[in-house]
Formats: structure tokens, sequence, C-alpha cells
């Protein structure tokens, strides 16, 4: 009796076993996503407006509804891929700093477990989370908006990915436009002295040396100078250049032009060129209204653009958390989180939520194309190039007085910029800093074809 | 008094209590998970900020100077090494010299710095050795952030990859890191255990204590400083390799007015009076913002956790201004009988008085608290 039972208990033990562990496999694990952005800081004012773009996508397409839509750190419930539920495991709290984007990585990866992280916000922040994915490969990433050109062009791990421009990037076209509106020949530059200002700062000096321009000056007050002053006397007077190329942040925007006007009289708006900070006009409110007709570099947004994708993400955004960003859906920091996330939750699809072989599959199928909601060109879709970056279409801006009101208004369309500038920023190129790029003349794919906008519209006409 | 084994009780208590917590730690990453985050970031990083702190404490306890430059000599050593090693994609000078040669040299360098700052600061006291350091921390920041070609704001990052083989792979490998901030550790606090018995410091604690009768008896108080502050420097600047090879990055912000704040928070909960406090202040203070502080904001409590680890500095500089050590004592006293501490211990004082009136053991001496 007992040489029946033996067999019959190892195939019972055995089919039990198998059963558990069968089970345990088809039992849907959730994936654990950490939104990493700042709280402190500089950009410390973004954290709710980078949380509600990215948790506006994983409502929209995963399923899930959020706790409190004036608050959208107070997370998501029912989200979930392929049955595998999504849950958000912590949100990273950053201050722009490379020691707290390391600990704060560390905390959301190590301690709570995250397998995908969405962030971070800035560019030295990105630069620190790309090196943090180089020594993690079975982890991945997706950058939240950050502008470094490292993390993609010079670091480039295989696990992070990137569906929105860098700084260069977002300031393509405004070189040309300086050069043909302005008739600037002559130039000067300012720029915080950091990872972000010398990439936003490389975008426009690539492209007005492209076209045939000159940089006679290149400035770098630290990043939160206070006293300007003697930057400001740095730069050659504006008699002896054509105009200034501005790409100082955060609070510096107001105080370095105040410094400007103390040292040269009232500012005289076609000789002002500023990056996205311009587009930030609270910052600068007392000095704003004499820039009023300034041309402004983009965020790769396109804010006020009348197209029905265009209209179809602020809805989305809308939907979900009203009034977010004060209603400024076309704001960078909820656009590129928003397409962040949708993009990973495409990947995570793709796989059917699948995180085995250390995120190898997910990595693989993470799409390669996504139609974000102001991409027109490319039958509006983003391309990643093989670096995992972005190709996308960019929109120089115009600071405008509309109605008594001071805001910005689009004025160009530059189609698919890519990340090296139609190949003069290379992977073995220095990442951009003070004396990077080189100030030479090169062609872009996009040199001739910016074409203008009128009231949201794209028309035909080129910027000549 | 009571004694155990010829020894006070209370110093055998604490020993024992050493041993065990030692043991534990040796073999935390064995018996547990050796690429947990606690062997990772909570135990490696409280060694790493232990031996930052205990620079701290060791100028504070025996030579009566309270630095506010260590922070920066860390971060200074950390960026020095950074510089010297890296190559390739990371900003900074790109020397991309041998690994070993790079830790030496920095550690050379920065400890040489610290000589130059030790004698610059030697010559006052109080306030004013406080605010020269302070100055110090200001200028290494400023300078670091100002200075691109050694990496500017961003610092010089990757620089896990650059770690000596017996280091290996901080990532992959975080246990050997462990080891290694555990055992520096150990031997930091043996050879400040032995210095402070040694003439060098004994005339330390007698500068400490009575500077000028010092300078009478023909004892070089300035010297004796400046040495002590160039030892403290060589303890911060193995912090700062261990730092370096433990974040992967330095930047200027490793080393801002927030994080010279942060270690004396450090220095202060762990108590000031004792070398061990540091390394139990860094552990409380990582442990606190790590796994209560999980979120952004304190659970129940609410409030960041700067603001929740304030009120903690505010409570220990009120109720034991000898830190969380000082509380050790105090209940020590009441346990094990004693000598009272002054009126510096406010809780000691009312443990004590308490004992006294309950008629245990102590009795309501006034003698001065002992020494190391």
């Amino acid at each position: 009796m007992w040489k029946l039972g033996l067999p019959l208990a190892v195939v019972a033990i055995a089919g039990v076993v198998a059963g558990t562990s069968l089970a345990a496999r088809s039992a849907a694990s959730p994936i654990k996503v950490a939104i990493m952005t700042d709280c402190k800081g500089a950009f410390g004012g973004a954290f709710e407006v980078d949380t509600g773009g990215a948790l506006a996508a994983f409502a929209q397409y995963a399923g899930g509804k959020p706790n409190d839509p004036k608050k959208p750190s107070a997370g998501i419930t029912g989200a979930a891929v392929a049955g595998h539920p999504i849950k958000i495991v912590g949100y990273g709290c950053g201050n722009d700093t490379v020691p707290l984007a390391i600990s704060e990585t560390k905390r959301l990866m190590e301690q709570l477990g995250a397998d995908i992280m969405i962030g971070p916000l800035s560019g030295d922040e990105a630069v620190t989370v790309a090196h943090y994915a180089v020594s993690h490969p079975k982890k991945t990433f997706v950058i939240g908006t950050a502008g470094s050109q490292d993390p993609t062009l010079q670091i480039h791990p295989k696990n992070l990915f990137r569906y929105h421009g860098d700084g260069a990037q977002w300031n393509a076209g405004i070189g040309e436009i300086a050069y043909k509106r302005l008739h600037w020949r002559k130039a000067a530059i300012i720029m915080d002295d950091y990872s972000f200002g010398w990439t936003s700062a490389a975008g426009m000096i690539a492209d007005f040396c492209g076209i045939g321009g000159q940089i006679v000056k290149r400035v770098f007050p630290p990043l939160n100078t206070t006293d300007y002053s003697s930057f400001i006397q740095q730069l050659p007077p504006p008699s002896k250049v054509d105009g200034y190329f501005w790409v100082v942040g955060g609070t510096g925007t107001g105080a370095s032009l105040k410094a400007f006007t103390q040292a040269y009289g009232k500012l005289k708006a076609s000789q002002f060129i500023g990056n996205l900070f311009f587009a930030f006009l609270g910052n600068f409110s007392e000095v704003a209204p004499q820039l009023v007709g300034s041309y402004v570099g983009g965020f790769g947004t396109a804010p006020g653009l009348q197209t029905p994708a265009a209209k179809h993400y602020e809805g989305i955004v809308a939907k979900w958390y009203p009034g977010l960003n004060g209603g400024n859906y076309a704001d960078g920091f909820v656009y590129n989180y928003f397409n962040a996330a949708w993009a990973l939750i495409r990947g995570l699809k793709a796989v059917g939520g699948d995180l085995s072989q250390g995120q190898k599959l997910l990595q693989s199928h993470m799409p390669r194309t996504n139609a974000s909601g102001y991409q027109v060109s490319s039958g509006g879709l983003v391309h990643l190039d093989s670096r995992n970056q972005a190709i996308q279409d960019q929109y120089p801006l115009q600071i405008v007085k509309t109605g008594g009101k001071l805001g910005v208004s689009l004025v160009g369309f530059v189609p698919n910029v890519d990340q090296t500038f139609g190949g003069l920023f290379k992977t073995t190129s220095p990442p951009p800093s003070e004396k990077q790029p080189p100030c030479v003349k090169h062609k872009f794919p996009w040199t001739g074809k910016i074409r203008v906008i009128k009231n949201g519209h794209i028309t035909n006409q080129v910027i000549k | 008094m009571r004694k155990v084994a010829g020894m006070p009780a209370k110093v055998a208590f604490e020993r024992s209590v050493a041993g065990v917590v030692l043991v534990m730690l040796a073999i935390w990453p064995v018996v547990f998970n050796g690429q947990s985050y606690w062997v990772s970031t909570i135990l490696t990083q409280t060694f790493v900020l232990g031996i930052a702190a205990a620079s701290l404490t060791f100028l504070s306890a025996y030579g009566g100077m309270v630095s506010l430059a260590q922070v920066a000599v860390y971060g200074t050593c950390g960026l020095v090494f950074g510089n010297l090693v890296a190559t390739g994609e990371a900003k900074g000078l790109h020397l991309g010299w041998d690994r070993w040669t790079s830790v030496v040299a920095a550690i050379a360098i920065t400890t040489g710095i610290t000589v130059v700052i030790g004698a610059v600061s030697s010559r006052s006291s109080g306030i004013y050795f406080l605010m020269i350091t302070l100055t110090f921390a200001v200028i290494g920041n400023a300078f670091f952030t100002s200075v691109v070609d050694f990496g500017g704001f961003s610092g010089v990052a990757g620089l896990d990859s650059y770690t000596p083989s017996p280091v290996g792979n901080p990532n992959t490998q975080p246990a050997r890191l462990y080891y290694i901030g555990l055992v520096l550790s150990v031997l930091i606090y043996a050879l400040i255990r032995y210095l402070v018995r040694t003439p060098f410091g004994i005339a330390l604690q007698g500068v400490r204590d009575e500077p000028v009768r010092m300078r009478s008896l023909g004892y070089n108080v300035p010297l004796i400083r400046t040495l002590a502050f160039a030892l403290a420097g060589l303890f911060a600047s193995l912090a700062g390799i261990l730092y370096a090879w433990t974040n992967g990055a330095v930047a200027p912000g490793t080393m801002n007015l927030e994080q010279t704040v942060n270690l004396l928070i450090i220095a202060v909960i762990g108590g000031l009076a004792r070398i061990e406090g540091a390394w139990l202040g860094a552990f409380v203070f990582i442990y606190l913002n790590t796994e209560l502080f999980r979120g952004n904001t304190v659970p129940v409590l609410g409030g960041t956790f700067p603001t929740f680890i304030g009120f903690i500095f505010l409570a220990i500089v009120v109720v034991s201004p000898n830190g969380l050590l000082g509380i050790w004592d105090a209940i020590a006293r009441y346990l094990f009988g004693g000598p009272r501490g002054g009126s510096r211990e406010p809780l000691a004082d009312l443990l004590h008085e308490v004992a006294g009136r309950m008629r245990l053991k102590g009795g309501a001496s006034t003698r001065p608290r002992e020494q190391e």
C-alpha cells in the first residue's frame, strides 16, 4: 500500500507546488512607479503641476481616478495596465541640486522599491539620474522635464527615455528669427552658469551662429546671483551689439534685467531675446512691460495652438485636474510629465505589464513615437532617436500685450528639431559649457523652413 | 557608584552594548539582505556622516572648537577626488588619474587646506572661531559653484564608476563600502580615544580649558589647535572620499549652508561631549529622514522634515545640551549612581534631584562632572 501511496503523495505535493507557483505567476503583481520632481528650490512651485501632468495620463490611459482633483499629490486609485495595478510608491522632492537628487532617487528606487521612475525635473538632476540609470539597468527611467543635453546625448543609458526636447532644442529657430526679423549680426549672451543655462544657451548660439551671426561676448553669472551689476558691466554696451540673448532664470531674470536698466537705461525690446524664462513674466514683472515685442525661446509647447490634437490634450488635463497650473495646460511642466507618463503606459501595455528579465522587454517596447498634443510634423508623432531622445516640433514665442495684460504668443513653427542640430552636436563632443559650442556656421534641417503662426494657426508662410 | 568586573557599572554596561552593536553591524549584511536599502544607504551613510560629525565632535569635545567648516572639508575632498579621477563624460578637469593616487592626493590636498584654515582660525575662539569657520564653509561653496572648470554648480558625477577594486561597485556590491565605512569608523573612534590620552591630547584638553595658563606654561597654543584642526580635516577628508563613492556625485550643493547646519545638528543630537555621539546622531538623523519622512510631510505631525528636525534640535539644546548621550548619562546616573552633572544638564539635574529625594542611588554631590 505504501508503495502506491508514496508516488501519489509525491505527485500530489508536486501538483500543489506547481499550482501555487502558477497562481503566484498569474496573480497580477503591482507595477511600482515613482514620480520624481522638485518641491523645494527654484522649481518647488512645480511640484503639484508636474505630478498633475503625470497623473492625468494615468487617469486617462490607465483607468485611474484622482483622489483629489485640486491636489494631484493626493494620488490616484484604480489605475492598472493589463490587470497589473499601478502603484505610485512615492513622490520625489528635489530642490534642483545634485545631492538631494541622489538621495531622493535612492529613496524612491531602493527604499520604496519603485520599478520605474518618471522624472526628474531639472537639468543637473537629470544628469544625476542618468548616471544612476547606467548602474541600475534593471530599472526604467522616463525623464519628466529636464533640459540638460548630457543624459541622452553623452551618457545615454539604454534604460532612460526622454519624450521631450532638451534645452537647446527648445531654442531652435530663435537665432534665425533674430537674424532675419531683427537683423542682428553681432550679439552677446548672458547665461546661468550651470547645465541648463549652458544647454539653453547652446541652442541659441548654435542657431544664431549657424545662419551667420556672431556671438561677441559670453557672460556667466553663477546661479542664484543677486547683484548682477558686475556681470552687466562685462556685457558690451547696447551701442556695440545688435542685441542680447538672455538666459537667466528664477529670481535672476528680474534682477539681471533691472541691473541692465540701471547701467544703460530703459530696455529696448528689439534688443532682447530670452530663453523660456522670458515666458515666466511674473518673475520680472517690474521690467516686463519694457519687453513687449521681445522674442522668447520655447519650452517644446505651443500655448494657444489651434489644432485638434492640442485641444484634445488640454481637454484631458482639464478633465482630470481642472484649473491645474492656473488653467495653463500648455506649460512644459504639465505637458512633458504628461507625455512621459503616457509613453510609459503605452510601453507597459505593449508588454502586458511584464517587468521580467530585468525590464528588458519593457525597455525594448517603449514607444518609438508618441502622439504628443503639440506635435504637428510627421503626422503628429514625436519620434525618439537612437539614443531615446525626442525629435520634436518647437515654437518660438513673443511677449505681447493684449487687453492691457502681458502674455506670450506663438510666432513660429520649427519642424522636427533633433538633439544633434543636424549633426552639430555629437555624442563625442563635450556637453554644453561656458565654451561649448563654438560659434560656427551650420545649416540645420529647419533653416529657412520656420513657418509663421498667426492667431494660433500655422501658416504656409516662412519667416523671412 | 556600583562596579562590575572592576570597572564602573555604567562603563561595563556601555561596553557590553557597544560590543553587541558592533557584532550586529558586523553580521548585518550577511544575516540580512546585503543589497538592502539599510546596508546601501541608511547604515553606510551613517558611517560617512558619522565620521564627518566625529571630526566636529573631536574639535568641540577636546579642543573647545566648534567648527562649521567640516562639511566644506569633506565636500572639497570629494570634489578634488572627482576632478582628479574622472574622465570622459563627467564634468570637471577630466584628469583621469589612477584611483588610489587620486584618493591619496585628494586627502593630502584637503588636509593641507585644513592646515591653512586651522592656522588662520586657531588664534580665535568661541563665537569668533565659529564665524571664521563658517566663512570658510561659505567660501568653499561659492568657490566650487563659481569655478566651472572644477564642475561648477553641477559638480562631478559618475564617481561610483571610479572606485578602486577592493571597494567594488557600490551599486551592485554595497556591502563592501558598508564594511569599509564600519572599519574606518571604528578605527577613527579608537584613534581619537587613543590620541586624547597622549601628551598631545592632554595638551589639547589643557588648551580647551585654560588656554592662557597653557600659553604661560610654554605651550604653543595656536600650533596645538592647528594640528587638531588638521587631524579633524583628515577625518572629514576620509568621509569625503566615502561620500563620493557612495553617492556617485559631489557638487557644491554637498557643502552648502543647509548641509553645514545638518552636520551640526547631527553632532548636537548625538552629543558634542562624546565621540560616539557623532555616529548616534548620524543614525538618528538619517533614520528619521528616510524612514519617518517617507513622503514629503511628516506623518501625523505634518510639516516637512527640516521643521521636524528643527524641533528636535531645539528640544535637545534646551533639555540636554549633551545630546542623546547626555540623556543617557542622566539615566545612567539614575540607574548606576555616580557624580551628578552641572547646570549644563537640566535633564540630568532633574533626574538626579528626583533620585535624591527618593533616596535612591547617588547623592547630592556638587562635584564637577567627570571629564574624559
